[in-house]
C-alpha cells in the first residue's frame, strides 16, 4: 500500500517522489520548512535547500530565536539538566507552563532529593509566575512569586533590580517578598534558573540572563533552557555547523544568508516570495502556519497527517518508527533514540533522497 | 590507476629525502617506482615542492563549544561568494564544510579536534562527519569529571583509572586523552575563581597535579600512542611561566604534550608587569625531551576564543570584544566562548605574538614543537601560511616588529633571533612530527605504503601565498585541489584508537550513572549506527 496522497487521493510512492521533484525543481525560490526532523533528516533538508537555492526555517524557530537573540546580543550562562540535578541548591523556575513544555522536568531535576555534588543539602525552589495550581511538586516546598503573563516582565525586572540592590517602586509587601527571593538567589551556592522560551520573549530571557550575570559576580548561577518542539534545538545545532547560522537562512545567492524576518516561513509564503514549499513535520504532523495560500505544497509527515490539498508522503516518526539522532532535553546533548515501534516507512532523509534522485540532470549538484 | 608526480623537489624528512624525485601512487597509497610500467596519469611538478599532506595536531573545528561560537557571532562570518559545483556549503563561513575546504586548500589532510566532552561526543562526531576531504581525529577530555575525581579521592588502584581512561577513549571514538585545567572547572562550579597546580578541588581533596599525573600514567599504561595532552592551569595570566616550568618538572620524565604553550610564556617584567618568558620556557623544553608542545601562536585580527577551561573563559568575559560570551557549566568540563581581537598596537597582544614566534625559534628540535594557533584561540588556522612565512624569514619578522609598540621589543628576545626555518624543518614540524606524536604510521611521510595524502606547492617570493594555495593536493590519491581551488569533495575518515580494558569497569559505570543521574549510561553512547554514512572510522594501533 502506498503511503502517498495527492489532494487526498492515494498515489504510488514513485509517482509522489517524481511529482515532488518536479515541483521543487520548477520553483524559483522553494522553501523547506517545518523541519520537524531528526538530525539526518535536517542534514538532508538543509542540503536540499542549498542545492535548490531556496530557504529553510523550523516550525519552532520563534522559540529557539527568543533564546538565541539573547545569546548573540548579550551572551548566556547555561548548564545541563543533569548538572542541575546533582548540584543545584537553588532552582528558580521562570514562567508558566514549564511542565507542558517539558513533562519530565521534575523527574529529571530531582528537586525532592538532596544535592550530590558540592555538598549534600536540600534544595530551595522558587517559581516566578507559575500557572494557577501548577506550582505543586511532590515532596518539595515551592515558594512562589505570583505574576500573570502580563506582569511577568515587570516582576522579573524588579527581581533583578533587587538582586543588584537597586530600588523598585512596589508596595512594601511585594518588595519584601522580592527582597527575600533576591537574598535567596544571592546566597545560593550553585543556582539554576529554568525557563522555556516558548512561554517568554527575548527581553524576558535577557532580563533573566542579565540577573544571572550579576549573580556570578559573587556566587555561581546559571541556567537550563527548555528547547522548542520538533527537535528545534537539534535542528538549530545541525544548521549551525552546516551553514554557520540557525534556521531562517536562505541560499538565493549561492551562499547562506541569515535573516530572521526575511526567511521566516509564513512571510515567505504569504508574500509570494516562495513559490513552492516542502513542509516537514515528522514528529507530530503539525500543519503549516500559513493560511489561505495556494502554492505547490509537499508534506512529509507521519501516516494520518495528510492535508486535504497538495502532495503528501508519509514518513516514520523519528525515534519511534526508526532509529534517530535528536537533541535530548534530559541530557542537553545529541543522542540516538532507538526505535520503540519500528515501521516500514521511509525516514525523512530517505524521503528527501528519493525526491532528489528524481531531479533532472540539469540541476547542478 | 598509477599516478606519477614527476620532477618535483620532494621534502620528506621521514624518509630522508630532500631533493628532486618522482612520487608514484596507486589505489590511494604511495608505491615504489614500478618497473616497466608507464603511469596512467602524469603530473609535471618540476619546480614545485612536494610534501606529505600536513597534519594539524590541535584545532577546535567541531563540537558543542565550536557550534556555540558560530551561533554567538553571526556578524563575524557573513558569507560573500557562491560555491562551485560539487562543493555544497564550501563557502559557508565557519561551517564544517568550509573548514574541510580551507584545510585542503593549504595542503592539510589530517586535523585533530582536541576537546571532545564525553557526554557530547556524538555531536562532535556528527560535526566531524560533515567536514569533507580531510581525515579527522579527536581527543577526549577528562580531569574534571566526578567519577575520576572520586576514584582519586578514594585512592583507588591505578588499574581502575586505566580501565576508566581506556573505556572512555574507546567509547568516545578518539585518539587519546586531553586534560584541561585539571580540577579547575569543578572548582569553578564551587565558586573558586583561580586554580593553580597545587590547589585542592573542594570535596575531592585532590590537586591539579595529582589529577593530570594520574591521567598521564594511565595513558601510558593502556598504550595510547599520544601522550596525555595537557592544557595547564593559569592560562593567559602574567607570570604563569612558573606554572609551566613546574608542570614540566611534574611530568618527571614521562611523555606529556603541553597544549598552546605560548599562553603560558608570560613573565612579570617591565612597567606593565607583562613580558615574554618564552626563552625560559624554550630552554626548559630543550632540556626535557619527554615534553612536546604546540605553540598556540597569536596572529593579529578578530577571533573568538573557545575553551573547555570554563574558569579561564569566565575570567575573560570582561575583556570580550565584542562584549558577549557563552559560559557553559557542563557535566564535567563545560566550556566558554568569548570573542576577542588581537591588535598589533596592543602591548599585551604584541608580546603574545612575539612569544609565540620565540618558542618556535628557540625550541631546537622541530619534533618537539608543533604548529598551532590553537585555532581559533590565537587566531584562525587560515593564518598558518603567514606563520610559516614568518618562521622562514628573519627579514619578514623584522618588518612586522617595526609595527609593534616600541616598548614591546624590550620585553622579548625576538629581535635577536636570526634563525630561519628550512622547508625540511617545516615538513618535520607539520608532517613527520605530528604523525609520530599521534602514532600514525600511514601518514606524515611519502614512503612506500603511506596513504597518498600529498601537497604540492609552487615556490614564490610570497611564501605565505605558496602555503595558502597549494598547486595540487591529493587525498587518498585523489586530486582534490588544483591551483588553490577545491575541485571536488571526498569523504575523509575519523581516526581512533581502541585501547583494551577490563570490562568490569562497564558494569561499575552503569551502576554509577543509574545512581547519580537515574539514567542509562547508554544514552551517551556514540553508536556507529548514529553516524552511518557520515563518518567512517579508521584504527590507529595502540602500543600494547
Amino acid at each position: 500500500m502506498s503511503n502517498a496522497t495527492l489532494d487526498g487521493k492515494s498515489i504510488s510512492s514513485e509517482d509522489a517522489y517524481e511529482k515532488a521533484a518536479e515541483i521543487l525543481q520548477a520553483a524559483n525560490f522553494p522553501l523547506v520548512a517545518g523541519l520537524g526532523a531528526d538530525v539526518a533528516g535536517a542534514q538532508a533538508a538543509i542540503l536540499l535547500a542549498e542545492r535548490l537555492r531556496g530557504a529553510f526555517d523550523h516550525l519552532a524557530s520563534r522559540d529557539s530565536l527568543a533564546d538565541l537573540e539573547v545569546v548573540r546580543s548579550a551572551g548566556i550562562f547555561v548548564t545541563t539538566p543533569n548538572e542541575a540535578r546533582v548540584r543545584a541548591d537553588l532552582v528558580l523556575l521562570v514562567g508558566p507552563g514549564l511542565t507542558g513544555y517539558w513533562p519530565a522536568i521534575f523527574d529529571r531535576l530531582a528537586l525532592d532529593k538532596e544535592t550530590v555534588h558540592g555538598g549534600k543539602t536540600a534544595r530551595r525552589v522558587i517559581w516566578v509566575g507559575p500557572k494557577r495550581g501548577e506550582a505543586k511538586i511532590d515532596g518539595v516546598e515551592v515558594e512562589t512569586i505570583p505574576a500573570t503573563e502580563a506582569e511577568l516582565p515587570g516582576v522579573l525586572a524588579a527581581l533583578r533590580a533587587r538582586v543588584g540592590g537597586r530600588p523598585v517602586a512596589l508596595p512594601a509587601a511585594a518588595a519584601k517578598k522580592l527582597d527575600a527571593a533576591a537574598e535567596a538567589l544571592k546566597s545560593a551556592r550553585f543556582g539554576v534558573a529554568v525557563w522555556s522560551a516558548a512561554g517568554l520573549d527575548s527581553l524576558m530571557v535577557e532580563m533573566l540572563q542579565g540577573m544571572i550575570t550579576e549573580l556570578n559576580a559573587t556566587t555561581r548561577f546559571t541556567g537550563v533552557p527548555i528547547g522548542g518542539r520538533g527537535n528545534a534545538t537539534g535542528v538549530l545545532q545541525t544548521s549551525a555547523w552546516m551553514t554557520g547560522f540557525p534556521p531562517r537562512t536562505g541560499f538565493g545567492r549561492g551562499y547562506p544568508e541569515h535573516d530572521t524576518w526575511r526567511f521566516e516561513a509564513s512571510r515567505l509564503v504569504e508574500s509570494g516570495e516562495a513559490d513552492a514549499a516542502l513542509w516537514i513535520s515528522a514528529y507530530s504532523g503539525e500543519a503549516p502556519p500559513w493560511e489561505d495560500v495556494d502554492i505547490p505544497l509537499i508534506t512529509l509527515g507521519p501516516p494520518g497527517s495528510a492535508p486535504k490539498h497538495g502532495l503528501f508522503i508519509a514518513v516514520g516518526k523519528p525515534g519511534e518508527n526508526y532509529d534517530a539522532v535528536e537533541f535530548a532535553q534530559e541530557t542537553s546533548s545529541m543522542v540516538l533514540r532507538r526505535a520503540s515501534a519500528p515501521a516500514e516507512l521511509p525516514t525523512v532523509a530517505e524521503a528527501i533522497a528519493a525526491i532528489s534522485a528524481k531531479f533532472s540532470e540539469d540541476l547542478p549538484c | 590507476m598509477l599516478i606519477r608526480l614527476r620532477g618535483g623537489h620532494v621534502v620528506d624528512p621521514a624518509t630522508g629525502v630532500d631533493g628532486v624525485a618522482d612520487v608514484y601512487f596507486e589505489d590511494g597509497r604511495i608505491v615504489a617506482p614500478p618497473q616497466g610500467r608507464e603511469p596512467d596519469e602524469d603530473y609535471d611538478v618540476a619546480g614545485h615542492i612536494v610534501m606529505a599532506g600536513a597534519i594539524d595536531i590541535h584545532s577546535h573545528i567541531a563540537g558543542g563549544n565550536v557550534n556555540s561560537a558560530r551561533l554567538l557571532l553571526p556578524e563575524m562570518h557573513r558569507s560573500i561568494r557562491a560555491r562551485l559545483d560539487g562543493t555544497p556549503l564550501a563557502t559557508a563561513k565557519w561551517s564544517t564544510f568550509e573548514t574541510g575546504r580551507l584545510y585542503a586548500q593549504m595542503g592539510f589532510t589530517t586535523v585533530v579536534e582536541p576537546a571532545v566532552a564525553p557526554h557530547h561526543a556524538l555531536q562532535s562526531h556528527l560535526e566531524l562527519g560533515d567536514v569533507p576531504i580531510i581525515d579527522k581525529g579527536a581527543l577526549t577530555v577528562l580531569g574534571n569529571d566526578d567519577f575520576l575525581l572520586a576514584v582519586l579521592r578514594e585512592r583507588e588502584s591505578e588499574t581502575a583509572i586505566a580501565d576508566y581512561v581506556a573505556q572512555t577513549v574507546q567509547a568516545t571514538g578518539t585518539l587519546g586523552l586531553k586534560c584541561i585545567n585539571p580540577g579547575g572547572a569543578d572548582a569553578f562550579k564551587q565558586n573558586m575563581r583561580a586554580f593553580g597546580l597545587d590547589e585542592i578541588v573542594p570535596f575531592y581533596g585532590v590537586t591539579s597535579r595529582h589529577i593530570f599525573k594520574s591521567l598521564q600514567k594511565a595513558t601510558q599504561t593502556v598504550g595510547i600512542p599520544h601522550p596525555l595532552h595537557l592544557h595547564m592551569n593559569n592560562l593567559g595570566i602574567a607570570g604563569n611561566i612558573d606554572t609551566a616550568l613546574a608542570t614540566i618538572d611534574a611530568a618527571e620524565g614521562l611523555p606529556m604534550h603541553l597544549a598552546h604553550v605560548q599562553f603560558y610564556a608570560y613573565g612579570l617584567e617591565g612597567k606593565n608587569a607583562f613580558s615574554s618568558a618564552a626563552p625560559a620556557l624554550a630552554a626548559k623544553i630543550n632540556a626535557n625531551k619527554n615534553i612536546t608542545v604546540d605553540v598556540g601562536a597569536v596572529m593579529f585580527g578578530d577571533t573568538v576564543t573557545i575553551s573547555s577551561d570554563v574558569l579561564r573563559q569566565f575570567n575573560s568575559l570582561s575583556g570580550a570584544i565584542p562584549k558577549k560570551g557563552v559560559i557553559f557549566d557542563g557535566d564535567a568540563n563545560g566550556g566558554g566562548v568569548v570573542p576577542y581581537a588581537y591588535r598589533i598596537s596592543n602591548y599585551y597582544n604584541a608580546i603574545q605574538w612575539a612569544a609565540g614566534l620565540e618558542l618556535f625559534l628557540l625550541i631546537e628540535d622541530p619534533l618537539q614543537v608543533f604548529f598551532t594557533t590553537d585555532h581559533p584561540n590565537g587566531g584562525p588556522f587560515t593564518t598558518y601560511p603567514e606563520l610559516f612565512a614568518l618562521l622562514m624569514s628573519a627579514e619578514l619578522r623584522a618588518q612586522w616588529m617595526e609595527r609593534l609598540p616600541a616598548d614591546v621589543l624590550e620585553m622579548t628576545s625576538l629581535p635577536s633571533i636570526k634563525r630561519e626555518y628550512t622547508l625540511n624543518e617545516i615538513a618535520l614540524m607539520s608532517r613527520a612530527g605530528p604523525a609520530r606524536l599521534y602514532g600514525f604510521t600511514d601518514r606524515g611521510r611519502l614512503g612506500e605504503g603511506a596513504v597518498a595524502d600529498i601537497a604540492v606547492y609552487k615556490p614564490q617570493k610570497d611564501k605565505a601565498g605558496m602555503f595558502r594555495n597549494a598547486a595540487y593536493v591529493f587525498k587518498d590519491g585523489e586530486n582534490v585541489v588544483r591551483d588553490g581551488v577545491v575541485t571536488r569533495y571526498t569523504k575523509g575518515k575519523t581516526l581512533r584508537v581502541r585501547p583494551g580494558y577490563d570490562r568490569a569497569i562497564e558494569k561499575r559505570l552503569d551502576a554509577y550513572y543509574d545512581e547519580l543521574y537515574g539514567l542509562s549510561r547508554s544514552i551517551f553512547d556514540v553508536p556507529e549506527a548514529a553516524l552511518a554514512g557520515r563518518s567512517v572510522y579508521a584504527e590507529v594501533a595502540c602500543r600494547n
